[in-house]
């Protein structure tokens, strides 16, 4: 007993830490290999790159953990640029006010929709018991073509100047300000996770449901919240895609649900529900961060860059569901 | 005729000797009940005759010759059947795809389904059984499934069909047309080892009885000259019933009054007072309707009719997130599939029913939670290395002090406990006990259901026995013996 207690121990320890040594080597190997990874510009840039998708990972971090999946991700940040600029433009042309406050209304309207959204998601996940997966992924296709129906497929680009900031704009000249988003966005998330009865009844939940609830914890509300909340990271990812190129689409964001699931899935988190944390979602995205950039630098084929990253997810579940076993 | 010897099997596991040197002998043409309370080794003995479990000594022999194996396949191609209490059937596909699965008859690269049809009319025809081979499993009845899952196992003519609780899913008026098919293969030259929880089912299919008792042979005796009190000393010997601690005494005052509560499936009409301080128990068989009424009481499932009474109020639309807030803890009977997260922390498991009381706001009070944590480890006495590790590594007497615990970290009013022994060892069951006498001394009412009549007789003050869905007798624990309860509790 005390023999095999050791060799779990140690095991684990090494399995806990795979990521961060593979992001060692994958970092120190690129820095030798490309003169131009290992500059700030670069670093910099490449967390602005993560910085949209780490957001909704974060989110998604919750729903997995709760036992639950958001597959309508792409269209919420799609739409919530869309919608931004609609009503921004609209609110303006008809001289109501100023464009440089309408966006601002436009943004609330976009929150208020996704608070919506996910709450329709969650009610019908917990109500009907309708896996998760085909909800979402209705949902997605229902506001993929409400974004495309009111921008009548067209790119709205009614924004005013300082909107640019969000996306686009630096904080003491260096530091892009979706960087500085992701951090609070993290320490937010994290929170949520580990310190309120909310993350922790998400737990429960993702481990097993019915006990959750006969245990007395409200496990309809809880996974209603998480709906909620990932979409509302939807929404401030949306607002800082359309602020980065000055446009609203419809068609953005398209298979991001892939690259914000396998985030949270190389960070550790199982699939099953009730396992996961914020801290490997955060390594997982900068892992996937740095290999799509380095791909970039070395002029891989974007095709092949889908190859390679569908290929991480299933290395990375496969890790995982070998990992999770050994515990049991 | 054929016949099934063991010489000597002992099974030894860490810890415990599940069997002792057990020699019997089973001849064909004759259903053999195995019987035993929980525990009794009785399961270890059909897992060795399976090839689910290995004897640690002893030996195997069909007519004579000594058989060895080591799965489940090969002691299937030895000739010995198990139909197993969970169905293995597939409920998407036909009647005879079932039952030949694994092994249709093919006709080049194909299946020959004319001849699968064939054969299964054939076999279902010969077995007596009324039921079309083209019929879905999923439009089946219960008592249908388990009458194709022994289909099933007959098509590979076994010289030995072991039947695992086979009614426990049953109707009473199904259970009768499964025995009339049962009967019929005695006429088959095949040994039948019938196992079953529902003692009063013997008389009525069995023409022997084996007993085992803390993993020995107690004895066999023929159905025809067996009465039920010597079956019962049989199985549970003379018991000692050690006695609550006599200063345990209960107060007037009703703290949960439950008034012709009725869930319109499973009981009706339920009425009963429980006191403050007062360790009550309901008896009774399996499937008469006890995790229903606790499950109804406590909200997890609803009632059709009926009140419920929480110190004086009446509480409606009851669940389990309201009656735990009201001061109401549920520890249930299945633990690993809905009484605890065994993928979870041990340290998250103990807080789950507290969550709510973790301080103040949204933010969990995490001196508040350890301290929690901390306290039912060492009031429980659970033995653990780290409160770290997962539920599952823990063994299943310490697993239910986990559930108890995260309940009692709610400073309940009321415990309702389903089975609380259930799956856990000797040792474990008296501390189990021992928390319960705890918890009543400190005022706290407890309501047990259990099919372990002994134990109840061992910790209550009042029992209350649930027969077909009401309760029809109240009996104190010091007037009545373990025979009578259970006389009662099968309907004499």
């Amino acid at each position: 007993m005390e023999i095999k207690k050791k060799k779990i121990s140690f095991l684990s320890t090494l399995t806990n830490y795979t990521l961060e040594v593979l992001l060692v080597v994958l970092f120190i190997a690129l820095s030798f290999i490309s003169d131009y990874f290992l500059t700030t510009t670069n670093i910099l840039n490449m967390l602005r790159n993560i910085a949209l998708q780490g957001i909704i990972a974060f989110g998604m971090t919750i729903v997995i953990v709760s036992g639950e999946l958001d597959l309508s991700i792409s269209s919420s940040v799609a739409l919530s640029g869309v919608l931004i600029g609609l009503i921004g433009g609209n609110l303006s042309n008809a001289g109501i006010m100023p464009i440089k406050y309408a966006v601002l209304v436009g943004m609330a309207v976009a929150l208020v929709i996704s608070i919506a959204v996910g709450y329709v998601n969650g009610w019908l996940i917990t109500r009907f018991k309708i896996p998760a997966m085909i909800v979402t992924l209705a949902m997605q296709n229902v506001l993929f073509g409400i974004a495309a129906v009111i921008s009548k497929g067209f790119p709205i680009v009614t924004f005013p100047e300082w909107y640019s900031f969000i996306g686009s704009g630096r904080i003491f000249g260096q530091i892009p300000v979706p960087v500085i988003i992701l951090i609070i966005m993290f320490i937010v998330t994290y929170f949520l996770l580990s310190y309120t009865k909310f993350g922790r009844a998400a737990f429960a939940c993702g481990g097993n449901a019915e006990a959750a609830r006969l245990s007395g914890i409200n496990v309809k509300r809880t996974k209603i919240q998480a709906m909620i909340l990932i979409q509302i990271c939807c929404v401030i990812s949306g607002i800082m895609l359309s602020s980065q190129v000055m446009s609203g689409t419809f068609s953005f964001a398209k298979g991001w649900e892939m690259n914000a699931i396998a985030a949270v899935i190389i960070g550790g988190a199982s699939l099953a529900g009730g396992i996961g944390n914020m801290r490997g979602t955060l390594l997982g995205i900068v892992f996937i961060g740095i290999l799509t950039n380095g791909m970039t630098l070395l002029n891989v084929n974007d095709y092949v860059q889908y190859i390679v990253r569908g290929g991480l997810i299933i290395f990375a579940v496969l890790l995982s569901t070998i990992k999770n076993k050994q515990k049991l | 005729m054929s016949v099934l010897e063991t010489q000597k099997i002992s099974k030894q596991y860490p810890g415990t000797l599940a069997l002792d040197n057990v020699t019997a002998s089973f001849e064909s043409g004759k259903i053999h009940a195995l019987i035993g309370k929980n525990g009794s080794g009785k399961s270890t003995l059909i897992n060795i005759f399976s090839g689910a479990v290995c004897p640690s000594s002893g030996k195997i022999l069909l007519n004579g010759e000594e058989i060895v194996f080591k799965s489940p396949a090969e002691a299937q191609a030895r000739g010995i059947a198990t139909v197993y209490q969970e169905l293995s059937l597939v409920p998407g596909m036909s009647v005879a795809e079932n039952i030949f699965i694994g092994q249709l008859p093919m006709k080049g690269i194909s299946v020959d389904w004319k001849k699968t049809r064939k054969m299964a009319k054939e076999l279902l025809s010969e077995l007596g059984i009324d039921i079309s081979p083209d019929e879905t499993v999923a439009n089946l009845s219960a008592w249908q499934c388990q009458m194709v899952e022994i289909a099933k196992a007959m098509r590979i003519q076994p010289k030995v069909l072991q039947l695992d609780e086979p009614t426990s899913s049953l109707a009473q008026s199904e259970v009768e047309s499964l025995f009339r098919i049962i009967r019929k293969l005695k006429e088959k030259d095949v040994i039948i080892l019938y196992i079953t929880h529902k003692l009063q089912e013997l008389w009525n299919i069995a023409d022997t009885c084996t007993v085992i008792r803390d993993g020995r042979l107690i004895g066999v005796k023929n159905m025809d000259c067996l009465d039920r009190r010597e079956l019962i000393k049989m199985m549970f010997g003379e018991v000692e019933i050690k006695t609550r601690p006599a200063e345990l005494k209960y107060s007037e005052e009703v703290v949960l009054k439950v008034e012709n509560l009725s869930d319109g499936r499973k009981f009706s009409n339920i009425n009963f007072d429980l006191h403050k301080g007062e360790v009550l128990g309901i008896a009774g068989m399996l499937g008469v309707g006890r995790t229903e009424l606790l499950s109804c009481i406590f909200g997890a499932q609803p009632a059709k009719s009926g009140s419920v009474f929480l110190n004086g109020k009446q509480i409606d639309n009851r669940t389990p997130e309201k009656m735990n807030k009201l001061g109401m803890a549920m520890t249930q009977e299945d633990r690993k599939r809905i009484g605890v997260n065994v993928n979870g922390r041990i340290y998250d498991n103990l807080c789950y029913a507290s969550l709510d009381r973790l301080g103040k706001g949204s933010i969990v009070d995490r001196k508040m939670e350890s301290s929690y944590v901390a306290r039912q480890v060492k009031n429980l006495d659970i033995k653990l290395a780290d409160t770290n590790f997962l539920v599952s590594s823990l063994s299943g007497g310490n697993q239910q002090k986990v559930v108890v615990g995260n309940w009692l970290n709610i400073e309940p009013k009321v415990i309702l406990m389903d089975e609380p022994s259930r799956g856990i060892d000797v040792n474990a069951k008296q501390q189990i006990f021992q928390i319960i006498w705890d918890q009543a001394q400190k005022g706290i009412s407890c309501l047990i259901v259990s099919t372990e009549l002994e134990e109840l007789l061992e910790i209550c003050h009042r029992i209350l026995i649930m027969r077909n869905g009401r309760i029809e007798k109240e009996v104190l624990p010091e007037n009545v013996t373990v025979e009578d309860l259970y006389a009662i509790c099968m309907g004499e």
